[in-house]
């Protein structure tokens, strides 16, 4: 492994920014009326021109990450495995649709970024009709991708356009085949990022490639240990400022899954404390706990329209809950995990900066009494410094 | 032709599941094999990925009774499953009881064949019946 | 602090845990009495060590359980734990155990040790001062074997493959071995400090027409995962197959094969024992009939020269057994053991040679796998059906093998999936089968050969 000494690692974020270098770490708020590579340049020139292009690495998680919506047959298989294989290409799923059902579905007014078309086994076939054709018809995407069964795939390539075909992600053993759907949507990622205009702009200070954050935090999960106490089952939380992701041990779900990497991941999109400011408190006053543990934290509703930094923490602290809650059995998203045999809880991101350890562990100890009928009380790990970025980073940086 | 096989919900019978997935494939069946502790939702789900004409559910310890009520309500949602073979064999009460009655119970919660404590080549010779008569009706 | 110390404090910081107290747990093992060690007992024995399975929820009972066993004569106390604690669901196991001290029904399948405590248990354990084996069956044992090794029970069975394949549908075997891994590094510490503690390997698997094999594979990866974490005492084990002269085969190429990995990796100190255990499969109905099955594994464990002997009992069929006739299958192996006499020394060369070469090739398969541990080797080899074991229920089994008995009730391999069986060894298997009928014949052939003892 070559040294990273000479090398800055630089992670652009929807509100933050960082910039690592060997001996110091900083983070800004960005300014939202700046290009992004202005905004740098003006906080951190110096920093930043101190380095060739090729030393400087740089990931980002700006612009949301893509989004999915997935076509498929059951929820069992087809739609369970491409969702898998979505979060963990960094992919956020919008929605998904049991195909027979498709006519009851409503048609998201967003741009898509990838439509994901799957269901059957390589020896069924026959299994999709006109309907998806006139549902893609009103739906506005960018891309489409077909992994369901062979047969199919000629049918459906006549009548959609720019289909891209793949080899099934279900074998006939019922069992997931990861790679090539796993590939092609990293590499669909990689081009979103050098095709956004903010991003794009960045090349003129790297010579390397810009990556997605979520990925290179999964990079960094296996080496966790040698930065930190954390004991497996873990679940990592990245509370961000649009979206809040979570990187949760496999052990923590009964799925019949068997995949490449120890840990899965998820999104919560529209759960953040910034630009999903709006969503969050949505979500919040429809739980029939956040009332109650507002009063907790001792504040009262009125807290939803202070813009204070008290009010920024309170929100981080609710968001905890709301996520804890929806990885819980009280309300179930796409897994549930067994949050009572978690031994760690993981805190990277912006939330770090704001809230200190019994502030989350409050909210943690709140959540297990309240949901959990529980005393069970994971050892929280605040990543403060962002080494779980770096170690992700630098070991990514040391094998290009 | 295509069968799902497996095990319902809490019940751990390994050796009772490979030996239908063999007399199955023994008889020339292209088995799906969905091992123990399989839950309803994936038995039905299973049949609509690999388009199965026969599901063939396995119950050891007695527990079907707490489920079976479910199978009408749950298949009904599936708008591909009318053509689908429907049978269960096993131990399907705890304790003894009119093994006419259970059959009948059954029968009118959805499945086409009802095996109670039945060996399983007798059970096998029964589907193979059945499958014929509905070729020639 | 070393960052196994650090997991060990997070593990032992459960909110099921009445604070643990590393320093007073390592005084005690150091203090301990040697007759608490098997290892002690296995470098000192003179004859077979007779253990039976058991345990009950309450203190209480399980207390009454051992009175019946020492009365019988027991060598090693079994410490059998329930299913809850198994599934690391201590709050139910909590609860179970709550209900069966209020109403003298037992709730559980076996003793809640974590809920018990240390402090409680060891009373226990060194009341009565004889060597105790911890049963479970759990993936994730971290926190139970602290609790037991702080009881003052000094053997621990399992591993995470003979833990994992027969039991679970979907825990994710990768973190079997991680989890098991912290297992054998605490073992390996404690180890340090007075006699080693020993640990043993699950052999009997699915206990359902398992080739000897892929048993003996599973007992050697499971030994080398264990001895290059530091262990220095181990048992491998196997279950009672039907066929006399494949049993004594299994025992020898058993031990000679360990012997001769354990050698390849320089852990030639470590003591190795062979554990043997009563017929595992499924049992006669009628209590004689169990009696006298019973009494034929222990003759063929001593043919086998075992080490130590795992018991059965006359009411297996029928439930969890009384400590009455579990104390009983105690007295009466006892008895065998002292009257048998004048054992004949048997061997058959060309069976020997066929199973050490079927084992040979199989392990050159799991060390040829890229990957750069030897955990991740040998998971990667289950998953690409390199070891593939009969009758498992686990998603990542491929079930591609399919065995059956001979004419003389010796397990065969007729068809061998992904296994790399030579070919040579796998003709000469088949050739020891009728195959030349319909399929369905053969099934029913199966099924007559998994029942034969009942």
């Amino acid at each position: 492994m070559s040294t990273n000494n000479n090398k800055l690692l630089v992670d652009i974020g929807s509100t933050y920014f960082k910039v690592s270098t060997a001996d110091s770490i900083e983070q800004h708020f960005r300014d939202f009326n700046k290009r992004i590579l202005d905004d740098l340049m003006h906080k951190c020139g110096d920093i930043v021109q101190s380095y060739e292009p090729e030393n400087v690495h740089i990931c980002s998680s700006a612009n949301g990450g893509l989004s999915t919506l997935i076509i498929g047959l059951t929820h069992s298989y087809s739609l369970k495995y491409a969702t898998n294989i979505a979060y963990n290409s960094g992919i956020n799923v919008i929605d998904s649709i049991v195909f027979q059902d498709i006519e009851e579905y409503s048609i998201p007014s967003d741009l898509i970024d990838v439509v994901i078309i799957v269901g059957g086994i390589d020896s069924n076939g026959g299994v999709f009709d006109e309907r998806l054709t006139s549902y893609l018809d009103k739906l506005n995407y960018s891309n489409v991708v077909y992994v369901g069964n062979k047969n199919d795939a000629q049918e459906i390539a006549k009548t959609v356009e720019r289909l891209e075909i793949l080899p099934n992600i279900i074998d006939d053993r019922l069992h997931i085949v990861e790679t090539h759907l796993k590939d092609y949507l990293t590499n669909l990622y990689q081009q979103d990022i050098e095709g956004k205009e903010d991003i794009k702009d960045l090349y003129e200070v790297t010579g390397n490639q810009i990556y997605s954050t979520p990925f290179v935090v999964n990079k960094s999960l296996p080496l966790i240990h040698t930065s930190f106490s954390v004991t497996d089952p873990f679940i990592l939380l990245d509370i961000g400022g649009a979206t809040t992701d979570v990187h949760y041990s496999k052990d923590l779900v009964s799925d019949n899954i068997v995949t490449e990497q120890g840990h899965d991941r998820i999104v919560f999109k529209k759960l953040g404390v910034y630009k999903s400011r709006q969503s969050l408190i949505f979500t919040a006053e429809n739980n029939e706990y956040a009332y109650e543990l507002l009063m907790h934290l001792k504040v009262t509703e009125n807290i939803y329209n202070e813009h204070s930094e008290k009010a920024t923490k309170i929100l981080m602290q609710l968001a905890i809950f709301l996520v804890l809650c929806k990885m819980s059995h009280y309300r179930p998203a796409y897994v549930t995990l067994k949050l009572l045999a978690m031994n760690s809880i993981v805190f990277t991101g912006g939330i770090t900066k704001v809230l200190n350890t019994e502030d989350i562990e409050d909210v943690v100890a709140f959540f297990y009494r309240k949901i959990l009928n529980s005393d069970h009380k994971p050892v929280t790990v605040l990543d403060s410094d962002y080494d779980i970025w770096t170690l992700g980073a630098t070991e990514h940086a040391a094998c290009q | 032709m295509k069968v799902v096989t497996g095990v319902i919900g809490n019940d751990i019978h390994v050796v009772a599941n490979r030996l239908m997935d063999l007399s199955l494939t023994a008889r020339g069946y292209e088995v799906f094999n969905l091992g123990v502790n399989t839950y309803l939702e994936e038995f039905f789900d299973a049949a609509v990925e690999t388009g199965a004409e026969i599901l063939l559910i396995s119950s050891l310890n007695g527990e079907a009774e707490g489920w079976g009520r479910e199978v009408k309500l749950l298949k009904a949602k599936y708008k591909s499953l009318d053509g689908l073979t429907m049978m269960i064999g096993g131990n399907l009460t705890v304790g003894s009881g009119n093994a006419e009655d259970i059959v009948t119970r059954f029968k009118n919660y959805g499945f086409d064949l009802v095996c109670h404590q039945v060996d399983l080549n007798t059970g096998l010779d029964m589907l193979e019946e059945y499958m014929q008569e509905q070729k020639h009706s | 602090m070393s960052q196994l110390q650090e997991e060990r404090e997070i593990i032992l910081g459960n909110e099921n845990v009445d604070s643990f107290d590393f320093d007073e747990v390592r005084e005690f093992v150091k203090g301990a009495d040697e007759k608490l060690f098997i290892s002690h007992h296995f470098a000192n024995k003179s004859k077979m060590l007779v253990q039976p399975r058991g345990g009950f929820p309450t203190y209480e009972k399980q207390f009454a359980l051992y009175e019946f066993f020492v009365d019988a004569n027991v060598d090693v106390l079994p410490l059998t734990i329930d299913s809850n604690t198994r599934l690391n669901d201590y709050t139910t196991a909590k609860k179970m155990l709550r209900l069966s001290e209020a109403n003298e029904v037992d709730m559980l399948n076996g003793y809640p040790l974590v809920n018990h405590g240390y402090r409680s248990t060891r009373k226990m354990m060194t009341h009565f001062n004889h060597p105790v084996s911890l049963r479970h069956g759990t993936p994730d044992a971290r926190l139970l074997i602290e609790i037991a090794i702080a009881s003052g029970i000094f053997e621990i069975e399992g591993g995470p493959i003979t833990y994992l394949l027969p039991y679970s549908k979907n825990f994710p075997l990768d973190k079997a071995f991680l989890y098991w891994k912290y297992v054998e590094r605490v073992c390996a510490d404690y180890s340090t400090l007075n006699k080693p503690i020993n640990r043993e390997s699950f052999g009997p698997l699915t206990a359902t027409l398992v080739p000897p094999s892929i048993t003996i594979v599973i007992q050697l990866l499971e030994m080398l995962l264990s001895l290059e974490e530091g262990v220095k005492s181990f048992s491998v084990s196997f279950s009672q197959q039907g066929s006399m002269i494949q049993d004594i085969v299994t025992g020898k190429v058993t031990r000679q094969l360990a012997d001769y990995y354990a050698a390849q990796i320089g852990c030639e100190d470590a003591s190795i024992h062979l554990v043997y255990h009563q017929w595992m499969g499924a049992f006669p109905m009628n209590r004689d009939s169990a009696d006298q099955l019973i009494n034929m594994s222990t003759v063929i464990a001593s043919m086998v020269g075992a080490d130590k002997i795992i018991t059965k009992t006359r009411e297996e069929a029928v439930g969890i057994p009384t400590k009455e006739a579990n104390a009983q299958t105690v007295a009466n192996t006892q008895y065998t053991l002292n009257i048998l006499g004048g054992l004949p020394a048997i061997t058959d060369e060309q069976e020997e040679e066929i199973l050490t070469a079927e084992v040979h090739a199989i392990m050159e398969a799991v060390f040829n796998d890229p990957a750069d541990t030897l955990w991740r080797k040998v998971f990667n080899s289950i998953k690409n059906g390199i070891i593939d074991v009969p009758f498992s229920p686990h998603i990542i089994n491929h079930n591609k093998m399919i065995t059956i008995r001979d004419a003389q009730k010796n397990i065969r391999i007729i068809e061998r999936g992904s296994v790399p069986i030579p070919d040579r060894c796998y003709e000469y298997e088949r050739s020891c089968c009728d195959l030349n009928k319909d399929t369905t014949s053969i099934v029913n052939d199966i099924i007559h050969d998994i029942g034969i003892m009942q």
